[in-house]
């Protein structure tokens, strides 16, 4: 990425009464639907990689904003059907690759919101996820070792959303792994034992514990705190201390403060305006930060944020599996979540 | 996608940039389509190595070429026996990697494959991985990933962790400013000068050490007020976890029983006994339900059904306890009225030693002293309102919650943080002086207190025959465990 040119003038600190308030809800319909129809475009050839998760995006933000009618049901069906591995039962991110937890759950993400998990073998899937778990109870992401949390809260969700949690992989040792990544000086999480806190990381911690129904092993209070510094006096959150605001954290920090009952501790209003200055009003999409490049990615997350915020003309979604209520309700799952006191 | 800035540019440029792009595109599809065929015909050699490296070099986020490269080293090492031939495989691995990591040193891919080398080659030099991180440190102090790879080559090298304390406090000292070094230290302090006695909460690392970690610390913070690394880890020193697991509260007759305690828990077919001074077993209570009909929860009852379980009132009654987690076994209860009852009030401070004591006194001072030039710093508004807590809750009081006030104004993204500990501190006390009041246990009055905004602690209440609360607070009788005691009648 180059930076001869100019740059386009950012909407930075109190300077954002041009359109601040709106949300350019057809501009991102527009993006998102239009997002792969040009197959050759380099940005999206040279994110092959994460397709499944990049389809997984698109489809919740459309529903969120009930325009998913928009997208080829059938195309996008056939197309996680033939990512799923025959051997393994786990599926790749795009034909070509190899199967990872990661997009497994991307994957089923879509099936549940199409309602078509009956297009693919679950059982497969189920012997895929279980088979991944360690003595320690933690998770592979695949056969090659890597281990991390995230890994453990796709594992959960996945089974949670195919209604096998029960007798398919040791949930108590599941838990433990997770505990013993909890940090004792801020409450947080980190992706292995020992590793620092960091918002995307607890998000997939807490979001682990309100699938597995083990919130009371939260320092609520704690890690409640920690998160809401997290806002800073743009309105933006940032995922570390002395970090630099992003769209993505608005997520993670956002659900996870949600699913705790503390979502009062920051100021949502500013938050709101935050997330509204990073959308992009000429192509639609939100980017990390104002006056960034927009992609999918932080276009889902913008859009979910806002609806955990209550934003109106968005659907409700759930902020333990980021997908739509109603899917979560069809599928009576019922994540663990605290009240506010 | 993250931190590109967005540039508009001329005609010419894009049209060119276009060009490039498409161009690009083509060599990596070329280059995919060449190693899945190779793959397919299980061509793992050293071309399959230069294909992969053009791709990860400019992108290592593709998973797949990094587990074709590890298929590749798997089937090159495996006729060859000679040690140093086989660790040459490895060693060309190792340089890759670190190649790729110089261009994203964010890659998990790239750290990963790492790992797996130096698991799977027949000799590691696991001291030189200690030194690589040394130097990525260099370039980024905060990037987790060193750290995370740092941890785990530390321990495979054996560096002695007085080593790696010294080696975080340089870091602290070159920038104060780094929450990654000083978690990194949060981890050492505890196993290297680990805290013996016996206080509740238990402290992180002995008192004499506590003391030296207060001290450079605050001067840490006193650097650069407004940065909050070195304020999060004062706060850790001075404890504020919650409480530890234990019974808070538990009150009987002969109809029904309420237990509840400090944390949720899961209480299943746990034991419960009430015994007379004897010993004599009056009531083996089980059948415990979750007040709010949740698996976990802070507040646990049972209906008796009126049996005798409470047969001379003025008799000593005994409650025994058999909870995993929980170290109370037995608890001498009280009488009131028809019924036995047993209360702890909440108590978050710690107490300290004397010599602890001084030095949070003299860091109150200087506190105070920076207060009056930056009244409104919010991190010494905050660190003073909590060393007034850790030196003496009773005594400050008032100042403390005064100071919370103060903060609900100029940090007003968090005005309800701030608000929220408040009614904590506020019924933190106001349960403490109830257990004195002429009214304990029977009836709770929380009317008069105009800043509980919140009731943090809904099982400590569960004893009262009724909690009378204000207007605000109104919508809490809709909650179960504030209908008070009386409301167990089932």
């Amino acid at each position: 990425m180059d930076f001869t040119s100019f740059a386009k003038p950012s909407n930075v600190d109190g300077n954002n009464e041009n359109n601040s308030t709106d949300l350019h809800f057809w501009k991102h319909v527009e993006y998102i639907e239009n997002h792969g129809k040009d197959q050759d475009d380099y940005e999206y050839c040279m994110t092959e990689f994460l397709r499944m998760s990049g389809i997984y995006w698109g489809v919740t933000a459309l529903d969120i904003m009930n325009q998913l009618d928009r997208l080829d049901r059938t195309s996008i069906i056939d197309f996680i059907r033939r990512c799923q591995c025959p051997v393994t039962g786990g599926f790749a991110p795009c034909e070509g690759h190899d199967p990872h937890i990661l997009y497994t759950l991307s994957a089923i993400q879509i099936l549940c919101i199409y309602d078509a998990l009956n297009e693919i073998d679950c059982e497969a899937v189920v012997r895929y996820v279980s088979g991944l778990q360690q003595f320690d109870g933690s998770f592979f992401g695949d056969k090659w070792g890597e281990v991390d949390t995230r890994f453990s809260f796709c594992a959960v969700a996945i089974l949670t959303l195919l209604g096998r949690m029960e007798g398919t992989i040791n949930v108590d040792r599941a838990i433990k792994f997770v505990m013993s990544c909890c940090n004792q000086t801020d409450g947080g999480f980190g992706s292995k034992p020992g590793a620092e806190s960091h918002a995307g990381l607890i998000y997939c911690c807490v979001g682990f514990l309100s699938l597995t129904q083990s919130l009371h092993l939260l320092d609520v209070d704690k890690l409640g705190w920690w998160l809401c510094e997290r806002q800073l006096t743009s309105g933006g959150l940032n995922g570390r201390p002395e970090k630099l605001p992003d769209v993505c954290y608005s997520w993670w920090v956002l659900s996870s403060l949600t699913i705790m009952g503390r979502l009062h501790w920051i100021s949502a209003e500013k938050l709101k305006q935050f997330i509204l200055t990073c959308q992009d009003s000429e192509t639609g999409g939100f980017a990390d930060r104002t006056g960034n490049m927009p992609d999918i990615f932080h276009t889902l997350f913008g859009i979910g944020a806002l609806s955990i915020l209550g934003f109106e003309g968005l659907k409700a979604i759930n902020p333990t599996l980021c997908m739509p209520q109603y899917v979560i309700d069809r599928l009576g799952i019922k994540p663990q979540i605290l009240s506010k006191p | 996608m993250h931190g590109r800035l967005k540039v508009r540019t001329t005609e010419e440029e894009r049209e060119r940039k276009k060009k490039e792009q498409t161009l690009k595109v083509k060599a990596y599809r070329a280059a995919m389509a060449k190693i899945q065929e190779k793959r397919r015909l299980q061509q793992l050699d050293d071309e399959m190595l230069v294909l992969t490296s053009q791709i990860l070099l400019r992108n290592p986020d593709v998973s797949t070429l990094w587990n074709i490269r590890r298929e590749c080293v798997e089937q090159k090492s495996l006729n060859i026996d000679d040690v140093d031939q086989r660790q040459a495989i490895y060693d060309t691995e190792l340089n890759f990697s670190e190649q790729c990591l110089l261009v994203n040193p964010k890659s998990y891919n790239g750290w990963h494959h790492r790992c797996w080398t130096l698991e799977h080659s027949p000799t590691a030099n696991w001291e030189r991985e200690v030194m690589l991180c040394s130097k990525y440190l260099k370039m980024d102090e905060r990037n987790f990933h060193t750290w995370d790879y740092r941890r785990y080559v530390v321990e495979k090298a054996r560096t002695s962790k007085q080593n790696e304390l010294d080696f975080c406090t340089e870091k602290i000292k070159a920038n104060f400013s780094n929450y990654s070094s000083w978690h990194h230290r949060s981890l050492l302090l505890p196993q290297l000068y680990p805290y013996e006695g016996d206080a509740q909460p238990k402290r992180a690392m002995n008192e004499e050490k506590l003391k030296e970690e207060l001290e450079m610390v605050l001067t840490a913070a006193f650097t650069d007020p407004n940065d909050s690394s070195a304020w999060f880890y004062q706060r850790w020193l001075l404890g504020y976890s919650r409480q530890e697991l234990d019974v808070c509260a538990f009150r009987c007759d002969n109809n029904r029983a309420v237990l509840s305690f400090t944390n949720p828990i899961i209480l299943t077919e746990e034991d419960v006994v009430i015994t007379d001074s004897k010993g004599n077993i009056k009531k083996k209570i089980t059948n415990w339900k979750s007040i709010n009909g949740a698996k976990s929860d802070t507040t646990w009852f049972c209906s008796l059904n009126g049996d005798k379980v409470l047969e001379h009132i003025n008799d000593q009654y005994l409650l025994e306890l058999h909870i995993t987690d929980i170290n109370v076994k037995q608890i001498t209860l009280k009488t009131y009225k028809q019924s036995v009852y047993f209360f702890k009030p909440p108590n978050q401070s710690f107490t300290f030693t004397e010599n602890v004591l001084n030095e949070l006194q003299t860091q109150l001072e200087s506190c105070e002293s920076l207060l009056e030039y930056e009244p409104d710093s919010k991190w010494t508004l905050l660190t003073s309102a909590l060393l007034m807590r850790a030196i003496g809750s009773q005594k400050y009081h008032d100042k403390s919650l005064k100071y919370l006030g103060k903060l609900e104004k100029v940090d007003i993204l968090r005005e309800n943080y701030y608000r929220d500990m408040a009614s904590k501190w506020i019924l933190e006390k106001y349960l403490l002086d109830w257990t004195s009041s002429e009214d304990f246990p029977g009836k709770l009055d929380l009317r008069n207190e105009e800043h509980l905004n919140a009731i943090f602690y809904p099982q400590y209440l569960c004893i009262a025959d009724i909690v009378l609360v204000s207007e605000k607070l109104n919508h809490y009788s809709d909650k179960k465990q504030l209908q008070g005691f009386i409301a167990f009648k089932l």
